[in-house]
């Protein structure tokens, strides 16, 4: 009872918390995009335009207008969830989120999750015998995975499962059920899974060796406690602070940034290819919400994180 | 996208193995920056694509430039990219996060996760890019978008490793006994975290190597210049073709140099660890 | 965890999903095309279509009075909304135009009960004034301002219903345009996708939206559309009668194999779905045309020149590639050069005399310096066609004549000047070198640095400046930022008199002479040519300026690109990214016998 109350009040604060963050980010991305980025204008021109028709441009898009009432404009707008259209296609903004961001989500989920729990499996059992084969196997693979360039691991799955074997198709979206979801989710995952295995593993082996040693896993060890029982009664929970860090603060880029490269070479509608687009264009309206958005999954994010910590850290529970 | 694989038995490489191979790298990029070898990597001196010869030992490229120029030029630039980067992103990300975990819900803390937080959020081609445009013509300015962009991650592992340390008997004791905090945080705190701080920092390294690609297409990098993760995108243009020189020459030369940075943490990990100090892992069953 | 949790409602809902929206693409009995294409449109709206992706879609989506013949070459116009050819005045400045009485806008709920309706002259009149409307944010208004009457420099259109003399509707069909002065090329301009036709009520209905609703009258209509591909399926209301070989200029020899003959007499468009794939990367257009359920056409990258070809002279391809696939060479239309800023008084105009003829010499010497078959080899198969000037081989004004020194690789001879000018070492200038950040032309500099480096530049004089993208990178060159760039040219109709522009004075940066080229008796000259018709004269004319530009050693140039297109045998086309690109599409046909 006391401890719910404790973390509502907790959950409350933390939200609370979202709001000068989200200020910073916008102010940030604002002046980043009005004073660093490419000039929007330039995009919008024809072959052959004339240093009037420049002007033009920039006032009808209200570039010329001065810079604290653009951006209070921009926060006003927001609060009232008005994000505007894009300047590229003129598509509202809100249409593109909504058409592009589950697209990512449901891309990258499954090779972020099942790339976590591979990565976790191997890293606790390289861990438990230092030395041993397994670990030796993950020393080399994730050597193998961290010096591999993701694009070359897309071209060769792409190559293999594409044409040569011709399990998958090479590139493409379609979700008209699950197999036509897991025929064009397939290779992505892959690549995904192969891309962070290597840093993954690596980072996962260091926390587990480090937790392997802490004088009650030892003892357990030393009176023959089953490996299971320690593994999760101990040994994965006092990992979890590390871990979960690492985890939770990529969910939000995955949902958002998504994955550029698996976008564009598999071809799939994501926010990842808007996100970069908008960036390369100064297409401001896309490029703000994004931000936006992925400020506020932040906080999410970082609250769940110290939640979880809290509940699950044995380590912490005993201070 | 099989690497060969050592052909005798594995036994556990000692790690002056690893240092002797991290060593060979240092000298390649020292020739370098002597002037001695590599210095040639842009220049065209054959015909395009061709094999390993006694002139091109590791053949030419599709310009017909000298992969090998190019590789050994590539080993210094992943020394001046990576080791600046990972030393940089290190220092600042432990000392912001060892602070803030330390006055954990403080006013510095709120301050330090409120920078974290927004740095994070805002895309990083976006910063990165806006970066690059602010310091155009800067040589520094592509080390200062990563480090900028990197830190935050290493500064939220160490906070959260802190605030976990800060109430541990040692720490209280520390206090007790009239210690100011820098000293506890140096003393005590980070030799806790310096598995953590190795790890991360050999992340960080071939993170840096591998961004640094990108950056030199989004308009900073070293312009002038050639790395193995340009080598590396050059190749996924021609690998389909059945050029493979590029792509093996660049991902061998970065594996050879992962593997063995990765050995040599683990080992230096393992001898700072007070706990695992005496090999104590293979006395257990 | 709750990770896990929400990964299975997400799989949940997308199976849902799934079951409630059967597929029609999966029918098997169904003609499906798959077009691929290396870029991505960003806005379908006409008035915004000046690139080839989106000129590629709006062709399809929407209707222009006229259009180029499918398979005649070189290329040929022919009437599509029109009724037949305009009547042009003695003078050529009064165009009539009757359009047919069949066509029809496409369904869509801008129209009154969702119904589409007959296209009148009005639209043909509403479509062009649109472009002279500040909210269009047109970028085709250029080809029109000035030469229309009442659409002078400066006029600005505020209400579609304003009068506007030179543009008006006579009746229910017929247009009648008047133009300022004789502009033989107007009729080409009436087949470039900025000139396509579109409903007022429409545009007034979806706003800023219009970019991704398109409402046409063209052939298909937009089924799906995003960043990586769009589906088309045919306008019900689209009935032009059937093909009529012949007149598309359809030769049994020359196009022989295709099984082209079988489109003969259908009506069209005659595929049930089109999709357009839009694939940036070039590995991942090879490996969906190489995969059984990808793309149906590829325009082969460069870089895979080695698997395809056998032999390059003469073009030969590998038996296995032969036995797969149709293939189809052809010269771009248009072509690729690097440019001088002329206005940088380092290496272009000055005021005193002397620099200016030694800042001519030291470009005249770059360009000696350049190496146009190593980089046709690097960079374009090998195939390319490398020519003297801007008037590519493609037209018939190409010069066959002029002299090849401007584009052979004499380094010997670029030392020499440079020390008849007195050029050495450090008192070369230091030069910005612009680039679009890629490989290829992060590459392209690596090669062209080494040239000029061979015949005495110091290294470090060339400084890379890389933009991350291509607008970037066109206000840099428009603003004069850079000394040397790397530029293509699209013919977007084929006469000289569009790229011999790039170096009319009036059009000095920020407008398309991105070299700043300020020569009286050029512009003198090529105003003389635009307004004449066709012919040997005109040609001569064209001639003489481009040996204008050459002489002046204004760039390093020009190479037209080969484009060699593969295809899957079971379809019946042949594909076309110039002139016809776009217009093709409606006369793919897919055979039963697909594998």
């Amino acid at each position: 009872m006391k401890a719910g109350e404790r973390s509502s009040r907790f959950l409350a604060r933390r939200l609370f918390s979202a709001v000068p963050l989200l200020l910073g980010v916008t102010l940030i991305s604002f002046t980043l995009t009005v004073h660093f980025g490419p000039d929007p204008a330039w995009e919008q021109l024809g072959r052959n335009p004339t240093p009037e028709q420049i002007q033009q441009v920039r006032h009808t898009m209200g570039q010329d207008r001065p810079f604290p009432l653009r951006y209070a404009g921009y926060l006003v707008n927001l609060a009232r969830l008005d994000l505007g259209h894009s300047y590229a296609s003129g598509e509202p903004v809100l249409d593109i989120l909504l058409r592009t961001v589950p697209v990512s989500l449901l891309l990258v989920a499954p090779g972020f999750l099942l790339g976590i729990v591979l990565a976790l499996v191997l890293a606790l059992a390289a861990a438990w015998r230092p030395h041993g084969h397994l670990d030796r196997f993950c020393d080399l693979a994730s050597a193998t995975g961290m010096s591999l360039s993701l694009v070359i691991i897309v071209i060769a799955l792409q190559a293999v499962f594409g044409v040569w074997l011709d399990w998958f198709p090479v590139r493409g979206w379609r979700l008209d059920g699950p197999v036509d979801y897991l025929e064009h989710a397939a290779v992505p995952t892959m690549a995904l899974i192969a891309a962070n295995m290597g840093y993954n593993l690596r980072f996962f082996r260091a926390v587990f060796r480090d937790v392997l040693a802490d004088p009650p896993v030892r003892t357990a060890r030393a009176y023959g406690f089953r490996a299971r029982r320690i593994a999760t009664g101990y040994v994965l929970r006092a990992a979890a602070p590390p871990i979960l860090t690492r985890v939770m603060v990529a969910i939000p880029l995955i949902v958002i940034s998504g994955s550029l490269i698996i976008e564009s070479h598999f071809g799939i509608p994501g926010v990842g290819l808007v996100t970069w687009n908008a960036v390369m264009s100064g297409d401001q309206p896309v490029l703000m919400a994004v931000v936006s958005f992925s400020s506020i999954l932040f906080v999410l994010a970082l609250t769940a994180t110290d939640l979880l910590t809290g509940l699950l850290d044995p380590r912490s529970r005993s201070a | 996208m099989t690497l060969p694989k050592p052909e005798q038995p594995w036994r556990p490489a000692p790690e002056t193995l690893s240092l002797a191979i991290v060593l060979t790298y240092l000298v390649a990029a020292a020739g370098v920056w002597s002037g001695l070898w590599g210095t040639e990597w842009a220049a065209i001196s054959g015909e395009l694509h061709q094999p390993p010869s006694a002139q091109h030992w590791l053949g030419t490229n599709r310009l017909g430039q000298d992969v090998l120029q190019r590789l050994l030029a590539g080993a210094a630039t992943a020394f001046e990219v990576g080791v600046v980067v990972a030393v940089s992103t290190v220092v600042i990300g432990a000392s912001i996060g060892g602070v803030a975990g330390f006055f954990a819900h403080g006013l510095i803390d709120g301050v330090a996760t409120w920078l974290i937080g927004t740095i994070d959020a805002v895309p990083f081609y976006l910063f990165v890019a806006a970066v690059a445009v602010a310091l155009r013509d800067w040589p520094g300015a592509m080390h200062l978008a990563m480090i900028l962009s990197f830190w935050t991650l290493t500064a939220r592992l160490v906070r959260t490793e802190t605030m976990r340390l800060r109430h541990r008997e040692f720490i209280l004791a520390a206090r007790a006994g009239g210690l100011n905090t820098f000293r506890i945080l140096l003393r005590h705190i980070m030799p806790n975290l310096a598995p953590l701080l190795l790890v991360q920092s050999s992340l960080v390294f071939v993170a840096a190597v591998k961004a640094e690609v990108v950056l030199s297409f989004l308009g900073i990098g070293l312009q002038d210049s050639i790395s193995w993760g340009i080598m590396i995108a050059e190749a996924s243009q021609e690998i389909l073709a059945g050029h493979y020189g590029n792509f093996l020459a660049a991902s061998l030369a970065l594996f050879g140099l992962v593997l063995s940075i990765n050995r040599l943490t683990d080992r230096l990990q393992e001898r700072i660890d007070p706990r695992t100090h005496a090999s104590a892992h293979r006395k257990l069953p | 965890m709750s990770c896990i949790r929400l990964a299975a409602l997400c799989l949940a809902m997308s199976a849902m999903a799934g079951c409630q929206q059967p597929d029609p693409g999966a029918d098997q009995s169904e003609k499906v095309y798959r077009h691929a294409i290396d870029g991505a449109p960003s806005s379908l709206d006409p008035a915004h279509a000046d690139n080839v992706y989106a000129a590629t879609l709006v062709k399809n989506l929407f209707d222009t009075l006229y259009r180029y013949k499918y398979l005649e070459r070189p290329y040929e116009l022919t009437p599509n909304l029109a009724e037949g050819f305009p009547e042009v005045s003695e003078d050529g400045l009064v165009y009539r135009i009757r359009l047919r009485d069949d066509a029809r806008f496409a369904d869509d709920p801008a129209f009154p009960d969702a119904r589409g309706r007959p296209v009148t002259a009005q639209d043909v009149v509403y479509s062009m004034k649109r472009h002279f409307m500040d909210e269009t944010r047109s970028r085709g208004a250029w080809l029109w301002r000035d030469r229309i009457a009442g659409l002078e420099d400066g006029v600005e259109i505020t209400d579609p219903e304003q009068p506007v003399s030179g543009l008006q509707a006579v009746d229910e069909r017929t247009i009648r345009i008047e133009l300022t002065e004789a502009f033989p090329q107007f009729t080409h301009t009436l087949a470039m996708a900025l000139s396509a036709i579109v409903p007022r009520e429409a545009v007034e209905h979806y706003g800023q939206e219009f970019g991704v609703r398109p409402v046409g009258s063209g052939p298909f209509v937009l089924e799906r559309f995003d960043q990586s591909l769009a589906v088309l399926e045919p306008n019900p209301h689209f009935d032009r009668g059937t093909i009529q070989l012949d007149e598309e200029g359809y030769d049994a020899d020359r196009h022989a194999g295709y099984g082209l003959a079988a489109i003969n007499g259908k009506p069209y468009p005659l595929l049930d779905r089109l999709e357009i794939h839009f694939i940036t990367e070039p590995t991942a257009r090879w490996s969906s045309f190489e995969s059984s359920r990808g793309v149906d056409v590829v325009m082969v990258p460069p870089e895979m020149a080695d698997r395809v070809l056998e032999t390059r002279q003469p073009l030969s391809l590998q038996p296995s590639i032969r036995e797969r696939y149709h293939s189809l060479t052809g010269l771009e239309a248009g072509f690729v050069f690097h440019g001088f800023n002329m206005a940088n008084p380092a290496i272009g105009y000055n005021d005193d005399p002397q620099r200016e003829r030694r800042n001519r010499e030291l470009r005249c010497a770059m360009r000696d310096a350049f190496d146009w078959s190593a980089k046709n080899k690097a960079f374009y198969h090998g195939l390319g066609r490398v020519f003297a000037g801007v008037i590519p081989p493609l037209l018939d004004s190409h010069d066959p004549q002029v002299a090849e020194n401007s584009i052979a690789h004499r380094p010997e001879r670029a030392k020499e000047r440079l020390q008849a000018a007195v050029w050495q070492g450090e008192s070369l200038p230091r030069l910005t070198y612009g680039l679009e950040a890629s490989v290829q032309q992060r590459q392209m500099f690596e090669q062209f640095r080494a040239w000029m480096q061979a015949v005495g530049f110091p290294p470090g004089h060339f400084q890379p400046r890389p933009f991350a993208s291509f607008g970037e990178y066109a206000r840099a060159i428009g603003q004069r930022e850079l000394d040397i760039f790397l530029l293509g040219w699209t013919l977007a109709y084929p006469d000289a008199q569009y790229a011999l522009q790039l170096f009319y004075g009036p059009n000095a940066a920020p407008g398309a002479n991105s070299m700043n080229y300020a020569n009286p008796e050029f512009d003198r000259l090529y105003e003389r040519a635009a307004s004449m018709r066709a012919g040997p004269d005109r040609t001569r004319l064209y001639r003489r300026l481009n040996r204008m530009v050459i002489d002046d050693c204004v760039i390093i140039g020009s190479l037209a690109r080969t484009r060699l297109h593969l295809w899957k045998r079971h379809v019946r086309m042949l594909p076309d990214r110039e002139m016809v690109g776009g217009f093709f599409l409606r006369f793919v046909d897919v055979s039963d016998d697909r594998p």
